[in-house]
Formats: C-alpha cells, structure tokens, sequence
C-alpha cells in the first residue's frame, strides 16, 4: 500500500493537465453558452450590441409566459410547432422502431447469406449528411418526382408533397363528409383550435417522416442485431422442441429478450425525435402553411430571422426540458436494465 | 467539498475569460468614427439573380477603381439572416440592401445610419419611394430602384390555346374565362406566388388592402380583402391558378419560362431572370386585370442601406451616391430589369423599354409594402394562411392577421 | 422441406425490397447528377442518365462555392478529428486512471453534457462565439468542435475495461504519467482510437447545425452549410436538381469510402451504443 501511494502520488497535476483541454473546449462552448443563454432568455435584446450590458432591457420570465399563457402570435407558432413535432415523434419513433427489429429478424435468420452486404445496405443511409440526404429526397418527393412517378404506376396520384398544407387526419375525415366542425374550430386549448390540434402531420411532414424513418432504421436495426446474437440458442431450441411455432417462438422467447433493446431504442428515438432541425431547414422551412415547423427551427428562425432572441432562447430552454425529462427516463430504464 | 472548489474554479475562469471578449461592441453609437482615407467596403446584396450580382459587381469595381478604394460585393442567400446575425456580431457589411418590409425593424433598433436625411439630391428620388425608408420623420436610406407587379403572358402557349390578343384579361371575370379555356386545352393558366406580396395585387384591386393607408390599423377582415381573397380561391379550386410549388418552381418566374403555366404575375426582375434561364421563351407583358374598384397592383422597392456601425461611413454614403445617379440605375436597368427610382431618370427609361409600359404604368397606381417593425412574424403568419388558402377560410386567414397585426402594431 | 423453402423465398424478397428501398435513392442521386435538367424532370426515376452529361458536374466546380466549401470541410475535418482524439483520450484516460481532486465531479459533469441536445445549444453558441469576438472565424468553426463529451466517455469507458498491469508495471520501472499514457496506454486503445476517429470524421465533416450559427461570410463555408444554402437558394436560382443532387453526391463520397473501409467499427460503435445506453 505505501509503495502504490507512493507511485501514484503525482498524478494531480498530470490528471488536471490531461482533462484540461477538454474541460476547457467543454466549459467555454457548451457551459458558458447555456448560461448566456438562459440570461439573454430573461431579456428582450434584439440583436444590437451586447446582451450583457444594463441597456438591454430585462424580461424576467416574459418570454416564457409568452409560450404559454398570453393569447398571440408567439403562443401559436410555439404550439403549432409542438403540434408538429408532436405528430412527427408519433410517426417516426414506431414505424422506426418496427421496422428496424423486422429488418433484424430478417437479416439475423440463419437460413439466409448475404447477412453482411444487407447490413451495410440499410446501415449506409445513416452516416450520409443529413444535409445532402435531404437534397435527394426534396428531389425524389418533388411533385414530378420519383415517389409520384411510381405511385402512378399505382394508378395513384401523388400529391403535391411539399406544397400541400392539409393535415392526413383532415384529409381522411374530410373523405367522410368531415371537414371544420364548428364545435372543434370554435374551441381550443393554448391558442389553437381543437380542429387544428386534431389535423395530423401534413402531407409535407409526410415527406420529412419518410426520409428520418429511412436514415435511422439502419442504426437501430444494427443494435437490435447486436441484442439477437446475444439470445440464448438454448432458449430458442427448447422452444421449439416445446413444438412452438415461428409466431409463437418470435413472441414468447424472443421478443422478450429483446425488451430491454426496444426500450433503448424507443427512448433513444424519442430524445432524437424532438430534435429534428437539418431536414426542416434544408427541405421546408417550417412550410407550407407552418406544417412542418418545429420548436428547434422555430427558435432558430425567432432569433435569427425575427432579431428576437430572448424569445428564441426561451423556447430552446423549453424544448431543452422536454429532452432531459425524456433522457432521464432513457437512463433510469437503462439502469434498471443493467441491476 | 474539494471537487466543489475546483468547480467554482473553473467558472471563474470561464467567466473570466469571457469577460476579457472583445466580440460585442458594447455600445451602438459613437464607437465607430467615419475614418477617411482608402476604404475597405463590404456590400451585402439580395440579388435576384446572377444578372444582378454580375452588374453590381461590375460597377462596385469601377468605382472602387475611380475613388481608390476596395469594395467586394457579398452576394447573400438569405440576406435577412445572414444580415442578422451580422449585425448581432457587431460585424454588418457597411453597405447592404434594405428590403421596404424589412426597413422598420433595422431602423427601430438602430442598425442603420440616416445617411439620407442630410444627403445633396434626395429629393431626386421618388416621394413614395422615400416615404418607404422614412422612420420617426428621418429619411434613412435610398432607393436602389424600384418594381411593380404585371401579368407576364406567354404567347406560343396563347396560340397554342387558340387564343388571341383579344383573349387578354383586364378585369378579373376575363381573366376567370379567359383561364377556363386555357385550362381547357391542357394548360395550367396562371401561376401566382403563394405569398402577400402577390396576391395582395387582388386586394388592392378590391379596393382593399392589409393595412389602413397611414400603416397603423390592421384592416385584413373587410369585405373588400374577403372578395379578393374568395376570388383567387375559386381560381386556385378550379385548378386556373396554382401555386409555383404546385408547379414544381421555386416561384413564379421559373414555372413561366418552363412553360408550365399561360400566365404569371410577377414583377420587372422577371425579365431579367427569363432572359438568363430561358432565354427562347416568347413573352408579353400587360398591366394586371382590373377588379371591382379599378387597376391595382404592387410595388417593391429596397434602399442602400449603410450600417450604423461601419467603419467607413464617408465612403459608403459615396459609394450609394455612386451607385444611384441616373445613369447607373438605367445602367442597371438595362442589365436586370428594374425600374429607376429617380425622378430624373424616368423618361429615358420610358423611352429606352417601350415593353415596359405595363410596369411603369403599374407605378401609377401601386400600393407600397407594409411598412411598420415587428411585423415580419405576423406577416410570415399571413403567407402561412395564404398558402393553405386553397381549402381555408378566407374571412378566417384576415381575422388571424388582424389580430396579430393589432397586437404587433398596438405595442 | 417447401416451407423452409418458401419463407427462405420470401426472406430474400423481403430483404431485396428493402435493399432497394434504402440503396435505390443513391442510385437515383448518382443517375440525376448526370442528367441534363430536362431529362431528371422527365425520368427522375430512370437509372440511366440519356444524354449523358456532366454538364452539372462542371457548374458546381465554376459555377458554385464548392471548391471553396471542400476545401473548408477538409481543413474542419482534419483539425476536429485531430483534437478530438487527442483530447477525447487524454481525458478519457485521466477520467479512467488518474486520481485527482475533482474527477467524479468532472464525470458527472460530462454526464450531464452528454444529455444536452445539440439543437438547443444553436443561440447559445452564437451568443458566446460573439462574446470572445471569435463569429465569423475559422477558430469560431474549429475549436468549439474540438472536444465531445460522447468521445471522453466512449475513451473512459474503453480504459475502464483494460486491466491494469501493463501500466503498473511500468509505473514502478518509474515512467511518469505521460511516458506511461504516450508510449504504453495509446498503443493499447488502437480499436478504440479507430473508432473514435471514424466517429469525429464522420461527424464533423457532416456538421450542420454549427456553422449555421458560426460564420456567414461563404468564403468559410463548409460542405453542408454550402449545399444547405444552393438548395435553400434566393430567387432566381432555379431548382437545378442535377448540379444539386451532384454536390450532395461529392459530399457523400468521402464518408462512403470511410463507411466501406472501416465498416466493422462502425457497426461495433451503433451496437456498444446498445449496451452503453
């Protein structure tokens, strides 16, 4: 014991010396931002000079209440946002999650070669730029575009993607007879009418949800591959020798071994999900008709567009809280995974 | 309890070093003297094309060449935030466009420089144009120039459709035939920007329009605006207009010269634009159809703005002088299209585009952009609903943008 | 025997499907960016590029910034992986090895940084590159870049899981921590180097959100932020598709030919993403 201490009794400086840069980097532009940021949310500084002198006038929680409480312009597109993004995680993180474990059964079955090159087939789309992948499908989804000229192999034709404001939900009622109930246009919760809230993602989100489902599938498909070869092949045979068939075994032996991934990856989808900000800028821009606007590019375009940049920040903070909650959920799961 | 003092450490450090940051200007006025001698301008343009930024760049040369200067043109993609940002940085480029709609919130928080206000020749400039860069009584910028919207026909697809010039509308029941039998023979008929900027025209045709006339009361929910609104509507349902989107275009402009539509409303940089993309296609242009209360259409006008932070103030109010002489903005309407925004100016160019007689006549009677700060949101709100106007309400779209609009202009 | 035989048919069908479904789109990419305009407008879908063109190809190199965005992204790219390593597994290691005041308190930290949505730090990075007068400037591009909180744990977690001796062992031969880290340590943590580059690689050369908030002077634009601005375009700028779709394309060759070479350690990375959580 007194030798070891002994040996390891330089290690201060050394310890400090080896995380400094990476502290430093960390604190200066992750730390410090935050902090400036939760200041400049309690002001209202428009983007002349420093925020950090006594002229910029202070706004206490002004443009938080704003989001929530005051009737106005501010309040609607916050929650037209989180509509938006409300319905967009809705769609993205099941139909991603599903198909991500399909595609893994599928690939993971023994009876089947070629495991490697179908792997790196659907894994590939999620190291590209979100940027230049956007480039591709705004092309593909363009109304003469590719997804229209096979949907009218179909004999169906395509809508006009990225031009189209109606919600799905709106447009299958509509098919009904339904369309703007006065009683669920007349009333609403947090500035938008029940109507509006009830729209469903436009055919334009369609688009977007389409495109972020097709790039991760291939990550979480690879961590679901990762969780099958870790099932016990005893587990499997003995069901088998119990006579169960594929759907039987697939549900009573594998599916239950996979719980602990599934939660991982939903969770993991979720704090992703509400974080979709490269694909609007790149594709939408919040349009048509504020359909695709989500709280991430909602306060970018409030501070950078509109110079307000405390209400900018404020809804940063707001989406910032919904993240953590859902981050705290996904560690909490994991840790009582791993106990 | 150590680990807690190394933490309080470190954020004395950080603070401190952030206070030593020399990034922020810390105050907007005064610190910046106008220093003579040779300068080094940076103009930050919108350009609308390539046509544009080649001319600017050209005279920006020649000028810097003749005053001994430099200068660089920075053309900007999306010159609202790029310029944001700029100005947040305490770094603007000491001369830049200013957008009319855009002109009140630079020049409410102090960004701009009312170089215009004390300027030899100001009065040379058009009185309407002027009072679009007049904040609080100060004239602070001038006019590069200026445009109106008119209706762009493409004559092969007007034969091909078996129409003659008989055939074109000046008033909005012409146009609703006149487009049926376009749309009859397979052709989309009108394609028309799915913002406020062009379908206000409708409502000025109305005798409506978005704002009161002094700029101050939101007057979107009238029975005028609901006609023009209810019109254009009944066009886009019948498939007799349609959205550039709709078109597969990123505006109007480029579904005309790709033949995908008869007709287009835009304005003078449409030429411009036509002539460099597609320089085959055949077209007239006529003054906009008539609405119930007469001839309405829209103007458009951006200033030279000069930053209140620049360097090189002297030089650049010389520079804007430069560039808005009568014979450089006929310069520059012959290279992109636009109409000059000097008095002086207007018989040369009435004489020199003989074609342009529906824009100049559009000047007669245009109405100008809403000019107030703080609008912007609650304007990008309306083009939000003008772009679902397809299957909204349009009573519903006016009362949304009054009530905003009250709300940005009440406070 | 016929049902195994079936289901194995329609495994591969399934499989092909979906092959198509996620490769077809850079199929279409690779077809268009050769196409002239009208062509990709009439037949987005054809594979085959009639005429042949690289009409496209030749306006992005004289027409656009993109000899200037590559040349950036390089730069970017080659420093951010650098500093990321480097820093990423010196602090990885001291986190792991080293005893000294204040290391639980610098993990948890880290801990919490990790949680921090990237999107939501666009108006803080801007405020604080203003504040140290570094917006609009290659430092304000690089170095808030250069260490990652994801990188220090992926190293920590690596260094957790090597025993021990080697290092002692050369401890008590009396080399000091750096000889120790420099010549014993780094050697050893080769796979997990490896993996940490090809992630600082990958992630900085498609960073977007960051030089969003960074610089605005194009001539510091990197290859998203320039591709971003092409197809976001003012007026005027026409739709383009082929010239668009061939500068996405040049921007994805790198990060493909990374992704084939070293593909093993990016599935080991999604898949220690499983158990790490």
């Amino acid at each position: 014991m007194f030798s070891r201490k002994g040996i390891r009794g330089n290690e201060q400086p050394a310890g400090w010396l080896f995380v400094a840069p990476a502290v430093l980097i960390l604190g200066l532009f992750m730390l410090l931002p935050i902090l400036m940021a939760l200041w400049v949310s309690l002001t209202r500084w428009n983007g002349q000079g420093s925020p950090f002198t006594g002229d910029v006038p202070f706004a206490g929680l002004d443009n938080y209440t704003r989001l929530f409480t005051d009737e106005g312009l501010a309040r609607q597109d916050f929650m037209t946002s989180i509509r938006n993004n409300a319905y967009y995680v809705f769609f993205v993180v099941p139909i991603q999650t599903v198909l991500a474990l399909g595609l893994a059964l599928i690939v993971n079955n023994r009876l089947l070669k070629g495991k490697g090159f179908f792997r790196t087939a659907f894994y590939f789309p999620s190291v590209t730029s979100s940027v230049a992948i956007s480039v591709v499908f705004l092309f593909m989804f363009a109304n003469g575009g590719a997804i229209n000229a096979i949907l009218a192999v179909f004999g169906i034709e395509g809508p006009q993607w990225f031009s189209d404001p109606r919600g799905l939900l709106h447009i299958v009622l509509s098919k009904f007879g339904v369309s703007s109930p006065s009683p669920l246009v007349d009333h609403g919760v947090f500035g938008l009418s029940w109507w509006d809230w009830l729209s469903g993602p436009s055919v334009a989100m369609c688009a977007i949800i389409s495109l972020v489902v097709w790039t991760t599938s291939g990550t979480f498909m690879v961590m679901f591959l990762a969780a099958l070869q870790n099932v016990p092949v005893q587990l499997e045979e003995a069901g088998r020798i119990d006579g169960a068939n594929r759907w039987q075994l697939l549900r009573h032996v594998i599916l239950p071994q996979l719980r602990p991934t599934t939660f991982l990856v939903v969770t993991l989808g979720l704090i992703g999900t509400w974080q979709v900000f490269d694909q609007i800028y790149v594709m939408s821009q919040g349009n048509p008709a504020k359909t695709t606007l989500t709280p991430a590019f909602l306060s970018y375009r409030t501070a950078f567009r509109d110079f307000d940049y405390g209400s900018g920040a404020a809804i940063s903070f707001v989406l910032f809280l919904i993240i953590v909650l859902l981050t705290l959920l996904q560690r909490r799961i994991t840790r009582e995974r791993d106990s | 309890m150590r680990s807690k003092l190394c933490g309080a450490t470190l954020a004395a450090v950080l603070i401190a070093t952030s206070a030593c940051g020399s990034g922020f200007d810390d105050n907007g006025s005064g610190t910046s003297q106008s220093s003579s001698g040779p300068a080094d301008l940076k103009i930050m343009i919108a350009s609308s094309g390539d046509a544009e930024t080649k001319a600017v760049r050209d005279a920006t040369a020649q000028w810097a060449t003749s005053s001994g200067n430099k200068a660089e043109v920075i053309p900007a993609q999306d010159i609202v935030q790029q310029l944001g940002q700029a100005l947040a940085g305490s770094t603007p480029p000491d001369v830049f466009y200013v957008d009319a709609a855009r002109f009140a919130d630079y020049a409410s928080v102090g960004a701009l420089e009312p170089y215009a206000q004390d300027m030899q020749g100001v009065d040379a400039f058009l009185p309407n144009l002027r009072q679009s860069f007049t904040y609080e009584g100060k004239v602070y910028c001038v006019p590069k120039d200026t445009s109106t919207l008119a209706l762009q026909i493409n004559t092969d697809l007007w034969t091909k459709a078996g129409l003659t010039d008989a055939d074109i509308p000046t008033t909005w029941d012409q146009l609703r035939s006149t487009s049926e039998k376009i749309k009859a023979k397979g052709i989309t008929p009108l394609a028309i920007g799915d913002t406020r900027d062009r379908i206000g025209a409708f409502l000025v045709q109305a005798g409506g329009y978005w704002v009161s006339a002094d700029g101050k009361q939101a007057t979107g929910d009238t029975p005028p605006n609901v006609e023009a609104l209810t019109y254009v509507q009944s066009l886009l349902k019948d498939g007799l207009a349609k959205y550039p989107k709709a078109l597969d275009a990123g505006w109007a402009g480029e579904a005309f010269g790709k033949g995908k539509a008869a007709m287009a409303i835009e304005g003078n940089w449409i030429k411009g634009a036509l002539s460099a993309d597609f320089p085959t296609i055949k077209y007239t242009v006529k003054e906009l159809p008539a609405g119930p209360k007469g001839k309405g259409t829209l103007s458009f006008t951006q200033c030279w703005g000069v930053a209140a932070k620049s360097k090189f103030k002297q030089q650049a109010v010389a520079f804007v002088q430069a560039m808005t002489t009568a014979d450089q903005q006929l310069s520059f309407s012959k290279s992109f299209g636009v109409m000059p925004s000097r008095q002086d100016a207007q018989a040369t160019y009435q004489q020199q585009n003989p074609d342009d007689a529906a824009f100049v006549a559009g000047a007669q009677y245009a109405q100008g952009p809403v000019n107030a700060p703080k609008m912007d949101s609650v304007l990008a709100d309306l083009d939000a609903g003008l772009q679902g106007l397809q299957n909204g309400r349009p009573a519903t779209v006016l009362q949304r943008f009054d009530k905003n609009a009250k709300t940005a202009l009440g406070g | 025997m016929i049902r195994t035989l079936a289901s194995r048919f329609l495994g591969y069908a399934i499989l092909i499907f979906f092959a198509l479904v996620f490769l077809y789109p850079f199929v279409i990419q690779i077809a268009n960016s050769f196409k002239t305009e009208a062509n990709a407008a009439d037949n987005p879908l054809s594979p085959i590029p009639s005429p042949f063109v690289t009409d496209s190809l030749v306006r992005i190199f004289e027409g656009t910034g993109f000899p200037t965005w590559l040349g950036n992204s390089v730069l970017v790219t080659v420093v951010v992986t650098i500093g990321r390593v480097a820093f990423a597994s010196m602090a990885g290691y001291a986190l792991s090895r080293l005893r000294f005041p204040g290391r639980r308190a610098l993990f948890a930290g880290l801990l919490a940084l990790m949680a921090v949505p990237p999107v939501v730090l666009l108006i803080p990075k801007f405020l604080v590159l203003n504040q140290l007068g570094m917006y609009n400037s290659y430092a304000g591009l690089i170095v808030p870049l250069l260490a990652d909180a994801t990188g220090i744990f992926v190293m920590k977690q690596f260094f957790d899981s090597v025993p021990v001796s080697v290092e002692e062992a050369a401890r008590i031969d009396g080399a000091g921590s750096f000889r120790i880290f420099w010549s014993v340590v780094l050697p050893m943590a080769k796979p997990a180097l490896i993996t940490l580059t090809i992630l600082s690689f990958t992630g900085s050369w498609n960073e977007f959100p960051h030089t969003l908030v960074s610089v605005q002077d194009p001539g510091l634009f990197t290859l998203p932020r320039g591709l971003a601005d092409l197809v976001s375009g003012s007026l005027g700028a026409g739709t383009q598709y082929p010239l668009k779709l061939g500068a996405a394309l040049l921007a994805t060759i790198p990060v493909a030919i990374i992704f084939v070479i070293f593909q093993r350690y990016f599935v080991r990375d999604a898949s220690a993403g499983a158990d790490k959580g």
